[in-house]
């Protein structure tokens, strides 16, 4: 009785298992098949570029890199003659990035996104830092959508708006300081600048106006160093990949130390 | 001829071995073939999460919760959402709660799948991993077109849920929901009673429900054994008291009884998504919550019932943007010390079997 019970049983599970003989594989042979990466997936981080102009959205508030949770990007800027913040390197460290999307909610410039890209496997693990030449170079056919406020009547509200939503987003304490007498000469400039500067597109971005010239010279990348020496001492040199580890360690332990306090 | 002596002798399981789900090791003490005693060896996982906690702030540990068990990583980052929203007093949008809800119970349909294939690769039945992995790739997809990721998914936040489900979610979920009933007639058929895996699990490690309790052992492991124990019942949380659910129980506490337990508990999660699918409310995502957010000073505790057991969270807030103590509960900790106490007088293949019914994961032990 137990026997063919037994006997019974093991047939049935030969059977279901019989079932599955005919059907196709679901298994993707992956180099040659490709699965389908839904829109809004969180690959790697690129910077995207005004679809217009083709400039470089980012505005160098260093908003994600004080949402990374593992300290990933560097950004480095300067003042130009107009006080304006200059963007003059924007550095993802992939090996350390944990693709969490912290950097992509806290920017409100569509300056950065997760595109849906994920294949940048390297042999050298130096490979994996990217600068902002090649952020954007990744970044040019990612298609996003354009959050920034675009040019108003009148740039004051705007602007105030911006301050109000992005000031209180920084994380740490050390920063937040460091924002706040950051900002408003950002906020002046832009509502100073904007009657002259009519060439310029979007109200929110006026800061992110003079990178065209590192950003379109790429072809040599020691030319913003050698453009404008004196006001950044941090800009970038030959090789921004060795200096970008540690500073980004130093950001950290500035931050442990604060918290400490 | 000189006299012939036994002696105990020790075997040495892991840290790298492919039944300890992880890197556990096991210092097996041996009478023969027969087990004596076990001296589990843990800590070859442990990456400082509740450390590195403490130099984040709340927003920023999200992540890291993601890391701390990782087949529900959606139910790690429930209750650490939950524990903040309590220590902050921040009420969370209804619509929120229940795709956490949807989200947490996918979510433990995917890890008992994970549990249903790889113990039964374990005790030596190859094709129920493969099953088990193809229907949770159905699931790993909903999460993907949810929030962008198939792993560790960063999709329940403080205050509420990081992005709202796109418009063929829910006709997906449902779609997967019908296909996944119809799939508990093959599973049940492929191994329930297959003489060879009832062998081997048949009164193996039977864990009375005095021990469970006295061990702190929770989520299907105690059921299991009998009793009648689930936070989601006992202590409700998040929406869960507006469901309809049946909790599952076993008779004898053995491995067999913890492999159909898993089966059962599917079901009953598959009757919350519909219910929750059915009622899903509309209305905010998210609450409003300060970027920089500063809960007062105090301490909190929070629990859920995951996919293995009890899971808590304990923070104490000193009033700045980074919590100043976090201390995670992995019910997997509790249930691999019951491996000394339920593996006595077993084979070592028997101990495998043990192992793998009790649904240890090691980041979990480790954190």
């Amino acid at each position: 009785m137990d026997l063919i019970s037994h006997i019974k049983n093991l047939l049935l599970g030969l059977g279901i298992a019989g079932k599955h003989l005919g059907r196709h594989a679901i298994t993707i042979q992956y180099p040659e098949q490709r699965y389908d990466i839904p829109e809004g997936s969180r690959g790697i981080v690129v910077l995207l570029s005004d679809k217009e102009t083709g400039e470089l959205n980012c505005t160098a508030c260093e908003l994600c890199m004080r949402a990374c949770p593992t300290a990933a990007i560097r950004i480095d800027s300067h003042r130009d003659e107009n006080k304006r913040k200059v963007l003059d390197q924007f550095i993802v460290d992939n090996a350390l990035c944990c693709f969490c999307g912290l950097c992509e909610e806290a920017c409100n410039f569509s300056a950065l996104k997760m595109a849906t890209k994920y294949e940048f496997s390297t042999l050298d693990k130096d490979d994996l830092t990217w600068d902002v030449k090649k952020l954007q170079e990744v970044g040019l056919d990612v298609d996003y959508v354009d959050t920034r406020k675009k040019k108003k009547p009148k740039p004051a509200k705007p602007v105030s708006d911006k301050q109000a939503s992005t000031e209180p987003a920084a994380p740490a304490k050390d920063n937040t300081e460091t924002a706040a007498e950051e900002k408003p000469p950002v906020a002046d400039e832009t509502v100073a600048d904007k009657p002259a500067d009519t060439a310029t597109e979007a109200a929110d971005t006026p800061v992110a106006e003079p990178q065209p010239q590192p950003a379109t010279d790429v072809t040599t990348p020691t030319e913003p160093t050698e453009e404008k020496p004196p006001p950044s001492p941090e800009a970038p040199t030959e090789t921004p990949v060795e200096k970008a580890i540690p500073k980004t360690e130093d950001k950290k332990e500035g931050d442990q130390t604060d918290a400490s306090a | 001829m000189a006299e012939l002596r036994t002696e105990e002798f020790l075997v040495n399981m892991g840290p790298h071995h492919p039944s300890t789900h992880g890197v556990c090791r096991l210092i097996l003490t041996m009478d023969g073939e027969k087990v004596v005693a076990i001296e589990p060896v843990i800590g070859y996982l442990h990456r400082a999460i509740e450390k590195i906690c403490e130099n984040r702030t709340y927003p920023q540990c999200t992540p890291l919760m993601d890391r701390f068990e990782y087949v529900t990583a959606m139910a790690t980052e429930h209750v650490y959402a939950l524990a903040v929203e309590k220590l902050a007093g921040l009420e969370v949008p209804e619509r929120a709660e229940y795709l956490r809800v949807i989200m947490v119970e996918l979510n433990r349909i995917a890890s008992h799948l994970i549990f249903w294939g790889v113990t039964a690769m374990d005790v030596g039945a190859y094709t129920p991993f493969l099953y088990g992995l193809r229907e949770r790739e159905d699931i790993m997809d909903l999460f993907e077109i949810t929030c962008g990721q198939r792993l560790t998914y960063n999709y329940i936040r403080i205050g509420g849920v990081s992005k709202d489900i796109p418009p063929e979610f829910v006709p997906k979920c449902r779609e997967f929901v019908k296909m996944m009933w119809s799939k508990f007639s093959d599973y049940e058929g492929l191994l329930n009673g297959n003489p060879i895996f009832l062998g081997r699990m048949k009164d193996i490690g039977v864990l009375t429900p005095e021990a469970a309790i006295a061990y702190g052992a929770s989520g299907p492991v105690l059921r299991a054994s009998g009793v009648k124990y689930d936070v989601r019942r006992n202590d409700p949380y998040s929406v869960y008291d507006k469901f309809d659910f049946e909790i599952p129980t076993q008779p004898n506490g053995d491995c067999y009884d913890r492999f159909i337990q898993r089966l059962d508990e599917m079901k009953e999660s598959l009757k919350i998504i519909e219910q929750a699918l059915d009622n899903l409310p509309e209305g905010d995502i998210k609450c409003k919550v300060k970027p920089k957010l500063k809960p007062p000073e105090g301490e909190v505790y929070s629990r859920i019932e995951s996919a293995r057991g009890e899971m808590g969270v304990y923070i104490r807030s000193d009033g700045t943007t980074k919590p100043m103590r976090v201390k995670l509960r992995g019910s997997s900790y509790n249930h691999l010390m019951l491996v000394p106490e339920i593996s006595t007088d077993v084979l070592i293949a028997d101990v495998v079997a043990i192992f793998a019914t009790l649904d240890i994961i090691m980041p979990e032990v480790d954190r």
